[in-house]
């Protein structure tokens, strides 16, 4: 081996074991993520793509070796369906009232907590215990709260108006419903907000303090803004989960005790999901379903796109971009 | 931490890189390997215990009405293992979709001439030709809801077997309102009209502030049963929902249909029977239980339980009512199993099948009193003790002559289909949002799709 050949016979070697420590950590990096990325591809991924397949079917849960191709004709059915369009309507309309009434209480129920208050702890407790109920149970205590004949909250009333008597989950269904999910989601919320708040440096707001601003300036003009990412990831995680929703105005129905096919909950409660699970489920049409499903992904991403497209003019990131 | 780890952390770094990479390279390769290591004792365990093994049974049913006692006792008397899965329509589905459905599974009537016309049940008719514990003459009429011809429910092969069943169109009468309003509690022997019926309900219906005190009349199983209670009144004039083919959901352009339809939306918008307006938190039976409804329109197997506490020595048992005067008085629920056409052992799942429907377990239903028996030669085993019992024999003897009628449901659409209907579009029909020829047209509009998908599907098939 000559003299010149040396070098670049080491360096080879050098990029030869480079490469191979470099392929063993990509090796480790994915054996360590496989079982998200298997779990993911089966469960989540491949379901989806079915899903897409079959909303191009007649497929009715039964027919599999006969399914037929329909094209587009789930999706032309769905755009004309009056029962979608109502869903989608209460879908939306449920969704405009919780996402900013619950990350609201979310927000303020954080920001109380952040204080030097007596009993933060327990507090803390309390306002989380209902994010850890399981949705059925919840559904229950708001059932009894609300129950016209013995319930708390008619009994609240009766005391400054006498023979009160009203049907909470028939009248107002929509209003309880969407109680219902702040009281379920505002534990949960909190405790993010809480970690937004304990990662503002505190030399901040003392700055703005030393400079005369009041309490409310100072939340208003610094914690706020400064928190923006944060409420930002909770508008988008709350939009998704109100368009995804279904147990909760299932198990709302009165006289209903479990989610079955069949249950039909108040006509104001007739939510997107809630559709779908009534086209697959009561009627067997998987494929229109499906479409349903889809239609749903389809809103979801789009309304994901515009929250980000418009987070420029409101979130901040403390190092602008 | 100890001294042995301690040069670790004080390592140069990328001594210290390459060790945690290493350890945890090691510790993912355990956890995959814990991971695999199971799954491939499975694989080379499957084949042998599938040929040595005892043969095994998956049911799926209530296990309310199958316990686990009553799978032991299956499992000593068969020697073959089964598995309970709890009955549960959506997971049903999702097992067929798999290709993996029960043996055997929990049907009832309705349900039924869909999942013939789909082949998803196995033809037992020439099970039963030989079997010596369910003979086909000793079959109580009920059981005619699993024959079929192909073409309609009633007659045909068999293609399952209720596990009990009652005349479902009986009503319970509970005295104290009827004391209350001044009312006589009607006869035990004289069928009621349905107009006699809701005349009464209104009378000892009854609300003071806005709440509710009783109830005058409920039936369908809170409107679930809507449609077989509609089917049955149309039955006594030869009529029915459909059209003879299935092939339309006829209410409007039938003048009686439309009539029956009125009269059922009349109890509701009368506020004599739950409604989505005035709902009630609970299952009607249990409201009945509690001594909040006057007249409760179940079948004989509710007697096993319409004397609670409250409403002990204070209900009486009447015939169904009538809506024309040509009586019928069958069940609508005929609750029972089949065997799925999937099945990889169908000796097996028979075996389990006929214990459940002719050994031990059966007569032990027969003498619980939750049912008339499957097979009329259990008729005597029901119960016959108390007042209550005595009373209730009486009217259910005459009760079963009227119960050989089948209700025709129709093929092409679920179980569920109609009543989801019923009680979506109910609630702005009785707020007044949509008129009642509306409310009409609306459950037409929906169930013809649904019939017509179903059509569609079928004929794919």
């Amino acid at each position: 081996m000559s003299a010149a050949a040396r070098p670049i016979a080491g360096s080879s070697v050098r990029a030869v074991a480079w490469r191979r420590r470099s392929a063993r950590r990509a090796l480790t990096f994915y054996a360590f993520l496989s079982p998200w990325l298997v779990g993911f591809a089966l469960l989540t991924a491949l379901p989806l793509a079915v899903a897409l397949l079959m909303s191009f079917t007649d497929y009715d849960g039964f027919n599999l070796d006969r399914v037929g191709f329909v094209g587009l004709e789930n999706y032309t059915r769905a755009l004309a369906d009056p029962d979608a369009q109502h869903a989608l309507q209460r879908t939306l309309i449920l969704m405009v009232t919780v996402v900013p009434i619950g990350v609201g209480v979310q927000l303020a129920l954080a920001l109380l907590l952040d204080q030097r208050l007596r009993f933060s702890g327990l507090l803390r407790t309390i306002f989380y215990l209902p994010h850890v109920i399981p949705v059925v149970g919840g559904a229950w205590v708001w059932k009894l709260f609300t129950d016209p004949n013995g319930g708390l909250l008619n009994a609240i009333i009766g005391i400054f108006s006498p023979d009160t008597y009203i049907r909470w989950l028939v009248e107002y269904p929509t209003v309880v419903l969407s109680v219902f999910v702040i009281w379920a989601a505002a534990g949960g919320g909190m405790v993010i907000f809480l970690a937004g708040l304990q990662g503002i440096p505190a030399e901040y707001r003392e700055a703005a303090m030393i400079d005369g601003a009041s309490p409310w300036q100072v939340t208003r003009f610094v914690t706020l803004p400064l928190l923006s990412p944060v409420i930002f990831f909770q508008v988008v995680v709350g939009v998704i989960a109100t368009l995804q929703i279904l147990q909760q105005p299932i198990l709302l129905t009165p006289g209903i005790t479990g989610i079955s096919p069949g249950t039909v909950p108040p006509r104001d409660n007739y939510v997107f999901v809630g559709h779908a699970y009534n086209a697959i489920f009561v009627n067997h049409l998987f494929g229109y379903g499906a479409a349903l499903l889809w239609i749903l992904f389809a809103l979801v991403l789009l309304l994901t796109l515009v929250l980000f497209r418009t987070s420029g003019r409101w979130v901040f990131y403390g190092v602008q971009q | 931490m100890s001294a042995d780890t301690k040069p670790t952390l004080n390592a140069p770094h990328g001594q210290l890189r390459t060790t945690r990479r290493r350890l945890l390279a090691g510790a993912g390769a355990v956890a995959a390997a814990a991971a695999v290591a199971p799954l491939a004792v499975a694989c080379q365990q499957q084949p042998t215990s599938k040929k040595s093994g005892p043969a095994k049974v998956v049911v799926m049913t209530d296990s309310h009405e199958f316990g686990d006692d009553d799978r032991k006792l299956l499992q000593d008397t068969t020697k073959i293992e089964i598995e309970l899965v709890e009955a549960d329509l959506t997971r049903l589905y999702a097992m067929y979709a798999a290709g993996n459905p029960p043996d055997i599974f929990r049907v009832q009537a309705a349900g039924i001439p869909q999942y013939i016309s789909r082949r998803m049940l196995k033809d037992l008719q020439p099970y039963f030709a030989n079997s010596k514990v369910l003979k086909i003459d000793d079959l109580a009429p009920a059981n005619n809801f699993y024959k079929s011809d192909g073409k309609k429910v009633g007659t045909g092969d068999l293609y399952g077997m209720v596990k009990d069943w009652s005349p479902d169109f009986t009503l319970y009468a509970y005295k104290k309102p009827f004391a209350e309003a001044g009312v006589t509690v009607p006869s035990d022997s004289q069928p009621l009209t349905y107009d006699e019926l809701a005349a009464l309900a209104k009378k000892v219906n009854k609300k003071q502030g806005g709440k509710r005190t009783y109830w005058g009349f409920v039936h369908s199983n809170n409107d679930q049963w809507i449609d077989r209670t509609a089917m049955n009144m149309l039955a006594e004039k030869n009529q029915s929902l459909y059209s003879a083919d299935f092939s339309k959901l006829v209410i409007a352009a039938n003048p009686e249909t439309l009539k029956v339809v009125r009269y059922l939306f009349d109890l509701a918008k009368d506020d004599v029977h739950q409604n989505p307006l005035d709902p009630s938190p609970n299952w009607m039976g249990a409201d009945f239980n509690e001594g909040q409804i006057a007249i409760l329109q179940y079948g004989f197997w509710y007697s096993a339980m319409a004397e609670s506490d409250k409403t002990k020595g204070n209900v009486v048992f009447l015939p169904a009512p009538t809506w024309s005067g040509v009586r019928r008085d069958p069940t609508m629920t005929a609750t029972g199993w089949v065997i799925s056409s999937q099945t990889k052992d169908p000796d097996a799942a028979w075996a389990v099948f006929e214990q459940y429907m002719g050994g031990k377990p059966a007569q032990d239903r027969a003498k619980s009193g939750w049912g008339v028996p499957g097979l009329k030669s259990m008729y005597p085993l029901m119960p016959q003790e108390t007042p209550f019992q005595k009373q209730v024999q009486k009217v259910l003897q005459a009760e079963l002559k009227q119960s050989e009628f089948t209700l025709a449901f129709n093929p092409y659409i679920g179980e569920e289909t109609f009543a989801t209907s019923w009680k979506k579009h109910l609630e702005p029909a009785l707020k007044g949002s949509i008129s009642f020829d509306k409310f009409v047209a609306n459950i037409e509009a929906d169930i013809n799709t649904a019939i017509a998908d179903g059509k569609r599907i079928a004929g794919n098939n």
